[in-house]
């Protein structure tokens, strides 16, 4: 057993765990807004049904087809919510294992999908090269998650005028590596929010547990997140 | 006379069948999807309300909220939100909003604080219109 491992989780687990809880917050807000978005429509869907009843309870011929299309919608919604509570019920469970191994690039693109009203809140573009072949890690999956989310969102605070972030992946195999760009480089205020990367005691305390190092890359406005102790 | 009322929220769909419900009821609906667009249609147009959703893209809805009001301090805002916490309340009408509802909003309700908006406004319009005349009778004293 990796007792440095052990040393880093008792440490730093109150200040870890209050990054986790941040995380899932954040999440289940995003989530959960975006399921009553989709009750309002279901909501204002069921009252028109009301309106042309009352309607053809007075006389007004109701067209089947505008029933249709109704339900159809109905549906439409239904599934909407569904995919969402299923992206909630994922990350829910990503808490299930302690340890397992993981495939870097199908968690980037859960965080991006589970944050993608966040992202669009933000009007960000994000966009992925998958690797050559798979990266894999050995790790805690909700705080790899927790990770994944936080260099998005520095991200996006860092990206340009453009709003777009590009994603790629490392190649060297002994060194599992992701990589976010954000554009040309600026001079002025996203080079400041480079220079902080990353720097918050809760951020600190997730980067050394996940046994990740940051390295910066001023040519594309970008850094990447290194695994160099894997497990 | 119809209430005339602007409706914003980034869900297209929402917006749709929410004015299809409001104009069944009597109302001149116009709609947008953005608040940048909202600020660019009270330029031209006067509305009794606006109904607005509180968390869109492009603008945070308490941003959006001040800009209107600075535009148009006359104008009736009724926010709708997913989530309302006091808090965000209390702040909303701090700011100049008229009322604040949650997701799924119940339409008889809603259309009952348009009525109430456009009053409000009415009453409004009337006192600036009353100082506008005290101020140039004293002018020309």
């Amino acid at each position: 057993m990796n007792t440095n491992h052990k040393t880093r989780d008792t440490a730093g687990a109150p200040i870890l765990a209050a990054a986790g809880m941040q995380f899932f917050g954040r999440m289940s807000a995003a989530a959960t807004h975006e399921i009553k978005n989709t009750l309002a429509i279901i909501n204002e869907n069921a009252g028109l049904l009301e309106d042309l009843t009352l309607m053809a309870e007075k006389g007004q011929p109701l067209s089947t087809e505008r029933v249709k299309d109704i339900s159809k919608r109905l549906a439409k919604q239904v599934h909407r919510a569904d995919l969402i509570l299923k992206k909630l019920n994922r990350l829910s469970h990503s808490v299930d294992l302690t340890r397992e191994r993981v495939d870097l690039e199908k968690a980037v693109i859960f965080v991006l999908d589970l944050a993608g009203r966040l992202l669009e809140m933000q009007q960000v573009t994000v966009e992925i090269t998958p690797p050559p072949s798979p990266v894999v890690v050995d790790t805690n999956l909700f705080y790899l998650q927790t990770g994944i989310w936080m260099a998005i969102d520095m991200a996006c605070c860092c990206a340009d005028q453009e709003k777009q972030v590009n994603i790629s992946f490392g190649t060297d195999s002994t060194i599992p590596s992701v990589w976010f760009s954000m554009g040309r480089a600026d001079k002025d205020q996203k080079g400041d929010n480079m220079k902080a990367l990353f720097e918050s005691v809760e951020d600190q305390a997730l980067l050394a547990y996940l046994g990740i190092v940051i390295e910066k890359n001023n040519k594309n406005n970008g850094f990447g997140l290194l695994w160099t102790k894997c497990g | 006379m119809s209430e005339k009322v602007l409706l914003v929220d980034d869900e297209k769909e929402f917006l749709e069948i929410m004015s299809e419900r409001m104009r069944a009821r009597g109302m001149i609906v116009t709609a947008t999807e953005s608040a940048d667009q909202a600020l660019s249609i009270i330029e031209k147009e006067s509305f009794d309300a606006i109904i607005m959703d509180f968390q869109m893209p492009e603008m945070d809805g308490m941003e959006a909220l001040k800009a209107i009001k600075k535009k148009r301090p006359e104008l009736q805002i009724i926010l709708l939100t997913g989530y309302a916490t006091v808090e965000k309340t209390v702040e909303a009408m701090k700011i100049g909003a008229t009322d604040f509802l949650e997701k799924p909003a119940d339409l008889e309700a809603l259309v009952e604080k348009i009525k109430t908006a456009k009053a409000e406004k009415m009453l409004l319009v009337e006192k600036q219109t009353e100082e506008k005349i005290k101020d140039i009778l004293q002018r020309h004293r």
